[in-house]
Order: structure tokens, then C-alpha cells, then sequence
């Protein structure tokens, strides 16, 4: 087996605000050597490092917004965020939940701080993903998969290292509860200082790290510290990570869908042609509709 | 400059050759406008024709008691002017401001004349847009006159495909002469009428 090597290790950009609740550094895909094919089935990475967010009467977010094509996925590191959506759906993604929407056909959403949580404030820490779906799912039926903190299972890791958290996919055994169109890998390293973890996944599943806490070495070799990105190479299936101090990363790895791609803001689809649909579509209330 | 959409624009409207168009582009300056910064403002005269290669303008004026009405927005491809102030050489009643990060090919009139002098062809389809225009005004007051809020706003997502994810929806109903509370009701009716589960 070969070791898979670091290819990029990518620093955070400028922050920008997604509405006025989602203080977000971009990774995917306007990092360098970061765009949507080569990361697919991962297109699109946002992530709000720790940001204290101070009181608030009315709630911090982003209004009534489409999506199609694809599945958002949202990491509650720190904070709390209350969401609603065109088909009546909605909830609260608390410390350590998973929000895992299929948009897929069309949904209309919007998200904000949760109303108790923004009333006090606080730091506040999440990703959000979007999952590419494959041609044929583009169009199927949307659909939530809200998993809590509790259900996601976790490997001990030996030595005191630390644990090995798994929304989707598998580790040593252990599968996460999140269903994908794909094969994807989604794990939270939890790494005690000293800890070593290591993992392997097929060398042409497309694989990168995102140091959320604390800073790690990889292969013994690079140092990705606090708030970076490791893009890893497609180059071999295992690497290992050492905590240089308590950290947290999460760790993604999926088989790439190899299909053309024409994106435009909030739909993601195969042709330029499928693109004007979705515009028209949304435009003319076939997404639904949504209270603002 | 590197303003390739409006070269584009110019080649494939014009039979010319693109070494020239680049050439003659030289004569052309090329802008960033930061999100809501003034292009143009009140009582300024303007100079220039703005052809927007990436971003979003509005034009727009301002009432005695304060309330702002969109003449019209100005998407990628698109021109934003003010005519009675750069032809006629009066103080603007407009401003022009960027709603998004825009890069801006600011045309002045030195260069609309050397297009004139060196392309023949520029003067008719200078004038065939120039009729274009007036067809859109034209079809805008008609609009504004008798149409009812759902065809306004037909044929405002018609025209601009994209605006609606770009620009918040009290802008919107600002254009169609509509208030917010309308455009929400009529985007809410056309949902009940379109949406299948």
C-alpha cells in the first residue's frame, strides 16, 4: 500500500458574510487547485472558523435561498442554527449535529442563529459542504437526514489517542448514519496531544483535511495548523496524523463523480442548458415557496 | 485593458477583425467598483457609457420624500448611462451605483467617435441599438401603465433570468412600480399555481 501525500496545504481566505450569520472562509472551490472537479463529489466548502458572535434579538442568518442539484451539508462545531424550507420542514442543528439536506430537485431554505442561542451569542463554528449528486439523482425527490451528536458513533482510538467520529461512510468497521448517492468518507479525528490516526481510502477518492482545532503533522512531515486545509494527493491510499496539540479535524474522502459540471450560484447541474431550467423554474414558484 | 466581454460583444456585433477591436480598446479604461460604491451621482454631469463585464449596476432616482425607484439594473452584458446628462450636457437626475463587486469598461464619447471614424459599420449598429433601447423603454412604460404585478414580473425574470438570487426583492418590486408585499403575493400565487410535490 502506498502513502498518500499532502498536495496543497491550503490557508484560510479572507472571510466573507453569507448573509449576516455565517462569518466564512471559502476552501472549495476558489482555493488554489481546489475547484469543483477536482475535489467532486465535495463542490463547495465554507467554513466559519470559531467567531463570537455577540447578542442578538433578531436572529443572525440567510434568507429564503434555492438549491438544486446537490446535497448541503451542515457541521455544528459551536452555536446552534434553526433552518425552515419550502416543504414545511425544519429543526435546530445543535453542538455536534449534522444536518444532511438533499436538495436535489429543489428545495427553498433559509437558516439562521437559533433564537435563544442568538439572544446570549457566543462563539459560533460550522462547516457547510455541498455534496455533488450524480446525473441520475440530480432531479430526485429532496430529502433531510437530521443526525444528532448522540448517533454518530465513534472508534476508540488505542494509546489514548483519541476517537474517530463517523458521519458517513466507515472507519475500521465503524459506519457512519448519514446515506449517500456515493461512496463518501465524513469523519471527525478527535486527537488528543500525541495522538496518531490512520487512514486509508482509495487512492483515487478525492481526500483533504480540515484542521478545525489545535494543529497536526501529516506523514510525519507536514504541519497543517489551525483553521488550514490539507488537500491530499491522488497518489497512494494511507497517511497517518499526529496532534501536535488537542485538535480536531474533519476528514473527507469520496470517489469523485465523473460527469460534467455547470454551476451557477445555488444550482449545480450538467449543462448549461439544465442551469437556465433551474433559473426559470425557481423564478416561476416551481421550488415552492417560502415565507421570508 | 482586458475587458473580454465587451471585446466579445464588439466582434461578434461587428465584422471586424479582433487585433483591431484590441487595438481601438486601448483607447478604453476599465474599472472596479467595490459593492455600493456611486458610478454616478445627483446634480453630477456623467461622462461616460458603463458596460459591465462583471457584477451588477442599478440606476436609479430619488423622490422629495426620500424614496428610491429603480430605473433599471445592469447586469454582466449589459449598458447603464445616463443620455440626458452625457449627450445633452445636464446635471443628472440619477445615480448609478454597483450592487456587487462590478468591473466596469467605461466608454466616453472620444471613443464612440473613434469607433465611428474607424469601423464603418459601428454607426447602424450603434443606431440599431440605440432603437433596441428605445423598444425596451417603450415596452417598459406600456408595462408600467396597464399591466397587472404578475405580468410585470413575468417578463422582469424573463429579461433578467438570474436577478431575482441577486437582488434583494424590495429592489425588485422598486423597479416593477410594485410594492414588496405585492411582489411577495404574486411570487406566492404563481408558487400555488406551478409547484408540484
Amino acid at each position: 500500500m502506498k502513502t498518500r501525500t499532502v498536495e496543497i496545504i491550503a490557508s484560510p481566505r479572507e472571510p466573507h458574510l453569507v448573509g449576516d450569520g455565517f462569518r466564512v472562509h471559502n476552501f472549495i472551490p476558489s482555493g488554489y487547485r481546489m475547484d469543483m472537479q477536482r475535489m467532486n463529489p465535495f463542490i463547495m466548502l465554507d467554513y466559519n472558523s470559531t467567531h463570537n458572535f455577540p447578542p442578538a434579538d433578531k436572529p443572525k442568518g440567510v434568507g429564503v435561498h434555492p438549491h438544486r442539484g446537490f446535497e448541503t451539508v451542515t457541521i455544528a462545531y459551536k452555536g446552534k442554527v434553526q433552518h425552515h424550507d419550502s416543504s414545511g420542514g425544519g429543526g435546530v442543528i445543535g453542538e455536534g449535529d449534522v444536518q444532511w439536506m438533499t436538495a436535489a430537485s429543489g428545495v427553498l431554505h433559509k437558516e439562521y442563529h437559533e433564537e435563544e442561542w442568538s439572544k446570549k451569542g457566543g462563539d459560533f463554528q460550522m462547516v457547510q459542504l455541498w455534496v455533488n449528486l450524480p446525473k441520475k439523482d440530480k432531479m430526485s425527490a429532496p430529502k433531510y437526514q437530521a443526525i444528532k451528536y448522540e448517533d454518530i458513533k465513534r472508534y476508540e482510538l488505542e494509546k489514548n489517542a483519541g476517537n474517530i467520529e463517523v458521519i458517513a461512510g466507515e472507519y475500521k468497521g465503524i459506519k457512519g448514519p448519514a446515506s449517500t448517492f456515493t461512496p463518501i468518507h465524513m469523519l471527525n479525528a478527535k486527537l488528543n496531544k500525541g495522538g496518531k490516526a490512520v487512514f486509508e481510502f482509495p487512492a483515487h477518492y478525492n481526500t483533504t483535511l480540515l484542521v478545525l482545532e489545535g494543529s497536526i503533522v501529516i506523514n510525519g512531515k507536514e504541519e497543517a495548523p489551525t483553521n488550514h486545509m490539507a488537500l491530499m494527493a491522488n497518489d497512494g491510499e494511507k497517511f497517518e496524523i499526529e496532534a501536535s496539540d488537542k485538535a480536531v479535524v474533519l476528514v473527507l474522502s469520496g470517489e469523485p463523480i465523473n460527469e460534467p459540471i455547470a454551476a451557477h450560484g445555488p444550482f449545480v447541474m450538467n449543462t448549461r442548458e439544465e442551469l437556465m431550467e433551474a433559473f426559470n423554474d425557481f423564478n416561476n414558484g416551481k421550488f415552492g415557496y417560502l415565507e421570508e | 485593458m482586458n475587458g473580454s466581454n465587451f471585446k466579445t460583444y464588439l466582434t461578434s456585433n461587428l465584422e471586424v477583425a479582433e487585433e483591431e477591436i484590441s487595438s481601438l480598446l486601448e483607447n478604453c479604461v476599465t474599472k472596479i467598483f467595490k459593492k455600493g460604491q456611486f458610478l454616478l451621482r445627483k446634480n453630477e454631469y456623467c461622462k461616460h457609457a458603463f458596460f459591465v463585464e462583471e457584477g451588477l449596476l442599478r440606476q436609479y432616482s430619488i423622490n422629495e420624500k426620500g424614496k428610491e425607484h429603480i430605473l433599471s439594473f445592469a447586469p454582466e452584458n449589459w449598458f447603464a448611462t445616463d443620455r440626458e446628462s452625457s449627450v445633452f450636457n445636464q446635471p443628472s437626475v440619477y445615480y448609478i451605483q454597483a450592487l456587487e463587486d462590478s468591473k466596469v469598461v467605461m466608454i466616453d464619447e472620444d471613443f464612440i467617435r473613434l469607433l465611428s471614424e474607424k469601423i464603418p459599420a459601428f454607426t447602424d449598429f450603434n443606431n440599431r441599438l440605440l432603437h433596441n433601447h428605445i423598444r425596451h423603454l417603450q415596452n417598459r412604460i406600456n408595462l408600467l401603465l396597464s399591466a397587472a404585478a404578475e405580468d410585470r414580473y413575468l417578463q422582469f425574470i424573463k429579461m433578467y433570468p438570474d436577478l431575482l438570487l441577486r437582488v434583494p426583492q424590495t429592489m425588485i418590486a422598486s423597479y416593477l412600480g410594485i410594492t414588496p408585499e405585492t411582489l411577495s403575493r404574486v411570487r406566492k400565487e404563481l408558487a400555488q399555481k406551478n409547484f408540484k410535490t
